[in-house]
């Protein structure tokens, strides 16, 4: 398995090592409810440096990855960032990515660890100056309530006035690192790309103030999916265009992109199964796999993703549901034992700080 | 760790008598594969139990399994402090974690599943 420049930090916090994607991650520290519940009141520090980095530089390759990207790259502006995908010849999404326009003419993108190598040879085989940048690159996000002060009170002053969803290139003990105010949780958030070597150093910084904690892919999960956020890989892979994944409203139908004939034809037709928040009564849990039953006990679709929610204190996910079965309060059952869940809306948890 | 008063299986339950009436519920090795236990479901009191046959189930924010019960009998009570407070499986798994009781039960039964010393040698042979 690889290992992140933090591996040696996390055996020191007796973390739970498990494989994501090939990579040796901390799954947990103190325990997930105990990671999640402070994420949402305080700050938590996560180790996410197995994700992919990218710098674009020159009108060549932007306007290269513009043509690649369902974003409208054109109306990202400078400072700003956004949320899109990046699809196969289908319209089947390869994998999610977020794009940040540093510059007229360079673009810094973030993607995910699960299909690194081909987002990787899609990227680099763009015209003009694009580099890889992952394996050099350490990701460490800071999410919660208090993660503004957090980031203050190691000398990030940016972080006082960034708007939500803006990322700056800022000096940080000597070095150039890139801030961006993003997130998966929910919360009021940063995420912190640095040099691998800095990666230590800054780790240790933020576990040293009172207000945090270190956080694994546990609480990320369940945050996440109390936050209404998608899970890339598991909540949509190349199977799924995005209109299925309920991203349209990130598609730039002014823009060019492979699969854009898919995705017209596709909504033309309609009829369409989409990914849609659920959520239980109880505290029992929809799971991934079960199979979603309509109200007169018809398979219709299936469930992606599942956990009890902590904060929320009821099951909570996704499912794919016919898009008449899927407005929020629409009875259904799932799983072997037909548990009871309702279609929902994003977010499940109404009290997150992510635009504070 | 694992209690010597108790009996085990090797689906980590645990079975304490006391007086004709024993108590069941998960070992701190259930719990601690499990992580936070996040739901309990209990059988009905009065209920038939049958042993190896699931009668409940306890899910966690990972992983969702049944429980079994460790010999026949027949409930007679149900922890229902795990309802609100399911966490109580971590807290203390021998004690305030306790799943349900049993009555009616062959005391010979018990006897014959694994005890404290026998179960650990069990779970080392998991961890190997």
């Amino acid at each position: 398995m690889r290992q992140t420049p933090l591996h040696e930090e996390h055996k020191a916090l007796n973390a739970k090592i498990v494989d994501f994607h090939g990579w040796a991650m901390p799954l947990q520290y103190a325990g997930i409810v105990d990671e999640h519940k402070h994420t949402r009141a305080k700050a938590a520090v996560f180790d996410c440096s197995h994700m992919g980095e990218f710098i674009l530089k020159g009108a060549e390759a932007v306007a290269g990855y513009d043509a690649l990207v369902i974003s409208d790259v054109g109306k990202i502006r400078t400072g700003r960032s956004r949320y899109g995908a990046i699809l196969n010849p289908n319209g089947g999404i390869i994998d999610d990515a977020i794009t940040f326009r540093m510059s007229e003419e360079e673009l810094y993108v973030v993607t995910n660890a699960g299909t690194l190598e081909q987002i990787s040879a899609l990227l680099t085989a763009l015209p003009g100056d694009v580099r890889d940048v992952s394996a050099e690159t350490a990701k460490i996000d800071v999410q919660g309530p208090q993660a503004r002060e957090t980031l203050l009170a190691i000398g990030m002053d940016a972080a006082a006035d960034m708007r939500y969803f803006s990322q700056r290139r800022i000096q940080w003990q000597g070095e150039e690192i890139l801030l961006s105010r993003t997130g998966y949780t929910g919360e009021l958030g940063f995420e912190i790309y640095v040099s691998n070597e800095r990666a230590v150093p800054l780790w240790r910084a933020l576990l040293d103030l009172a207000p945090t904690a270190p956080a694994g892919l546990g609480a990320r999960d369940t945050l996440r999916m109390e936050a209404g956020y998608p899970l890339s890989g598991q909540d949509f892979d190349e199977n799924r265009t995005p209109l299925e994944a309920n991203m349209e409203m990130f598609v730039g139908w002014d823009s060019e992109f492979p699969g854009k004939d898919r995705l017209l034809k596709q909504k033309e037709a309609g009829g369409y199964s989409m990914l849609t928040p659920i959520r239980t009564p109880d505290r029992r849990a929809p799971r991934r796999g079960f199979e979603v039953y309509g109200a007169n006990g018809e398979a219709i679709g299936e469930v992606t993703s599942g956990s009890f929610g902590p904060s929320v204190g009821h099951g909570a996910g996704f499912a794919y549901l016919p898009q008449d079965c899927r407005a929020p309060g629409t009875q259904l059952t799932a799983g072997p034992r037909r548990l009871p869940i309702e279609a929902a809306e994003a977010p499940l948890y109404k009290q997150g700080t992510v635009r504070n | 760790m694992n209690p010597t008063t108790c009996r085990y299986t090797k689906d980590h339950e645990w079975i304490r008598g006391d007086n004709g009436v024993y108590t069941v519920g998960i070992t701190n090795h259930a719990q601690e594969l499990l992580g936070d236990i996040t739901y309990v479901e209990l059988p009905e009191v009065g209920a038939d139990a049958q042993v190896g046959a699931p009668v409940g189930a306890v899910e966690s924010v990972k992983a969702a399994s049944d429980v079994y019960s460790p010999v026949t009998g027949q409930v007679a009570a149900v922890n229902e402090a795990l309802e609100d407070q399911p966490e109580l499986v971590n807290q203390s798994p021998y004690d305030n974690g306790w799943f349900f009781k049993l009555e009616g039960v062959d005391a010979s039964e018990v006897e014959a599943l694994m005890d404290a010393a026998a179960y650990e040698a069990y779970l080392e042979d998991l961890d190997e």
